[in-house]
């Protein structure tokens, strides 16, 4: 035999190779079968880090019991947790609440976001500055940014009634955790400081790939500046206002540190909303088989909205 | 020489590998480890049980009070609690009900462990078995600053009349800016169990409690009625900085912008670290103006149900050892409050501070009156009716209700839990 046979023949081999279990996993007849292959760690992680926890948080809800294992059916099936649940009170006053959250610090968020991205777009000297002033309550973590909203809104000894008895705004002090209205103007307040730069910057972005002759051709058709807006800034920036409002959605719904640390829910439930009312009945009550009853009609709640709401704005484009 | 030599190695060896195996690492979960008090005491009773099981050790963490339960929870439904199960003495009642916590009767009587006169040892018990030992039991003092009421020309407070008399000459707008700038007193406003602990002053003062001693709730009384009428003038009247929690009232006190705060005698380490030098001189400790003061059970000690039994004899040795004479002395004079083993508190203790002898007298009268902050009947209820009852006097306070009103809600709302 000469070399060159030699040769071929030690090339050959690796070609003739069974692959992994037998399965030639380079064919294109078996692409696919890689394309699981490789999708399956992911998979896996998922089902253990978010499918388990999600079942295991259905099954305990339809169990009446203070504390959860981590085994299914430990205990008799029951609805009792949703029957309880949609006879109380304050089952309701949390979903109107988390309602009104939703509905208003949605649209101001998403109005102060439009507006700053929409400055932060033109140019301007300091505009760099502008964008990282903008971009600056984004960064902060959420329980730093929100203990210090507590001081600032200290009735006593808070600065922001400092400022507003000096400007005679108001004549003594407000306090603000104390009444239904202010606790949840107060928790609005800092819900949109903290929501509004990232809807700031998905809307930059957005606004950045708008190519400049839509406006140079809408000009020298004589639109004006809320023409030129509302004709190519709206629809060209519509999947990305879509996908911003979704999960700004999901956001307001799920947020609890900013509640729990600036009012805790109260004052007589004014600021409790479902992700609270889930805290306190599991672990300040300690009744897990309720609370997970009030988590999956959350989940139920927010898949309704993110399904209703990814049907209607993929149709929002050109 | 050569085979002694191997045998020796080998012994050697066989040793070191059953003293390995024999070794173990107890998990310590606790919210003290870093308190200025607490954690000192801890750190030496985990020293003598680690001198006397060579080989064991003891891996204490220290998690935030706030997050604790919750931690504690998640451990044991996890199916992995800590070896050494310290807990807040109002929230160990659920992990109790769970079947959770070892039966200690067994150990403490093979032990021989007298807790006769043991202060707060009564709450351990829990459906006619021992389920933990109480390591802590203290009752409420008074920190006043004695500038400010001499300023007003006033006297140490007595009672509800003179108490309310002192709140309402003490806070001032010094600047005369709108803003009050000294409030009277300090109350824990805020979400969460202290609540009703800053509350039980003026529901024993007016001679009422939570429940009735069967355990039934007793709201609707007219005791109460006064009680809730008493915290609520307080809160309407501004005498209070608004929505603070005990730890805001205290650093207010210490800061010298509250005058007056009825506390637990960790009030005296806080101000000893805390108060500057100008107003140390300015701040005391007093006897609480109200009768009986508001006391009780505050951490306890148990063993997990579900570790092996060896384990477990090594954490009731961690417990013998906390609860010795030796260590109940060492608690005594390290966190300034007498540790609940009787006699704990030696002669030279009681004359190192000038306070002592006060917070004994507190503890001696709470413990006469039998008062504890967990009420009888509402032990698995705890945190929730600390929730219901501050969110009626909340609503009180915003709609204008009267205490009777709120009474009489508080009544049907807390018969409902039971």
């Amino acid at each position: 035999m000469s070399e060159l046979s030699q040769s071929r023949t030690a090339v050959a081999a690796p070609r003739r190779s069974s692959g992994l279990f037998g399965i030639d996993l380079a064919s294109p007849k078996h692409a696919n079968k890689l394309g699981y292959l490789l999708l399956a760690p992911a998979a896996l992680l998922i089902l253990a880090i978010l499918v388990y926890p999600m079942l295991l948080a259905i099954d305990i809800s339809f169990h009446d019991v203070k504390f959860a294992t981590l085994s299914f059916g430990a205990s008799e099936y029951t609805l009792a947790n949703y029957q309880k649940l949609f006879s109380s009170p304050d089952f309701w006053n949390a979903i109107r609440v988390t309602g009104q959250l939703l509905l208003v610090v949605t649209t101001i968020s998403m109005a102060v976001g439009m507006g700053t991205a929409l400055l932060v777009n033109q140019q301007f000297r300091g505009r760099s500055f502008a964008r990282m002033l903008i971009a600056l309550p984004w960064a902060i973590p959420e329980v730093v940014a929100v203990v210090t909203w507590v001081w600032i809104l200290d009735a006593s000894f808070g600065v922001l009634n400092w400022i507003l008895i000096k400007i005679g705004l108001v004549g003594g002090p407000v306090s603000w955790f104390s009444s239904p209205g202010t606790a949840f103007s107060a928790v609005t307040m800092v819900m949109v400081w903290k929501g509004y730069p990232f809807i700031s910057i998905m809307i930059l972005a957005g606004l950045q790939s708008i190519p400049e002759e839509y406006y140079q051709a809408a000009k020298v058709d004589g639109a004006n500046v809320f023409q030129r807006f509302f004709w190519v800034t709206i629809p060209c920036i519509a999947p990305v206002l879509g996908v911003t409002l979704i999960l700004t959605v999901l956001w307001v719904f799920r947020d609890f540190s900013i509640i729990y640390v600036l009012t805790g829910g109260g004052p007589v439930g004014a600021t409790e909303t479902l992700a609270i009312m889930t805290y306190e009945e599991a672990f300040n009550f300690f009744r897990m088989g309720y609370a997970s009853s009030i988590g999956v009609v959350t989940l139920i709640i927010c898949a309704v909205i993110s399904a209703f709401l990814v049907k209607k704005t993929s149709h929002a484009i050109y | 020489m050569q085979k002694t030599m191997i045998a020796s190695a080998a012994l050697t060896l066989l040793l070191a590998t059953t003293s390995l195996a024999q070794a173990e690492t107890l998990k310590f979960l606790t919210w003290q480890l870093t308190e200025d008090t607490y954690g000192p005491w801890w750190e030496a009773v985990i020293a003598k049980f680690e001198e006397t099981h060579p080989g064991d050790t003891v891996e204490a963490t220290q998690i935030a009070r706030q997050d604790f339960a919750d931690t504690m929870m998640t451990q044991f439904a996890g199916g992995s609690p800590p070896d050494i199960v310290h807990l807040a003495s109002f929230e160990y009642q659920p992990f109790a009900a769970n079947g959770w916590l070892e039966d200690l009767g067994p150990w403490i009587e093979k032990a021989g462990l007298d807790l006769d006169g043991w202060a707060g040892q009564n709450l351990c018990t829990w459906e006619a078995t021992t389920r933990c030992i109480n390591l802590q039991y203290f009752a409420y003092i008074m920190g006043v600053n004695t500038a400010l009421l001499e300023e007003a020309g006033l006297d140490v407070p007595k009672g509800w009349d003179e108490f309310i008399a002192a709140a309402r000459a003490l806070t001032k707008d010094v600047d005369g800016d709108g803003i009050t700038d000294i409030y009277g007193t300090g109350l824990h406003l805020a979400s969460g169990n202290n609540y009703i602990n800053d509350m039980l002053n003026f529901v024993l003062d007016a001679g009422g409690s939570w429940t009735t001693p069967d355990g039934k709730p007793a709201f609707d009384t007219p005791e109460m009625v006064v009680a809730i009428d008493h915290w609520a003038t307080l809160i309407r009247e501004g005498l209070v900085p608004a929505d603070t929690t005990g730890g805001d009232a205290r650093q207010l006190f210490v800061e010298g912008k509250v005058a007056m705060r009825i506390e637990n005698p960790g009030l005296a380490g806080v101000i000893e670290t805390s108060a500057s030098e100008e107003m140390k001189p300015n701040l005391t400790l007093v006897a609480s103006p109200f009768d009986p003061p508001v006391g009780g059970a505050s951490a306890i000690i148990g063993i997990p149900s579900e570790i092996p039994d060896e384990r477990k004899q090594k954490v009731w040795d961690f417990i013998a050892i906390a609860t010795s004479p030796e260590m109940q002395e060492l608690f005594s004079e390290i966190v300034g409050a007498p540790a609940p083993r009787p006699g704990s508190v030696t002669e030279a203790v009681l004359a190192s501070t000038p306070e002592y002898g006060l917070v004994v007298e507190a503890m001696e009268k709470a413990a006469a009156a039998g008062v504890d902050r967990v009420p009888v009947g509402l032990e698995t209820h705890y945190n929730e009716l600390a929730s219901i009852v501050r969110e009626e006097i909340q609503r009180m306070i915003i709609e204008n209700r009267t205490a009777e009103d709120t009474a009489a809600v508080l009544q049907e709302r807390v018969s409902a839990l039971q």
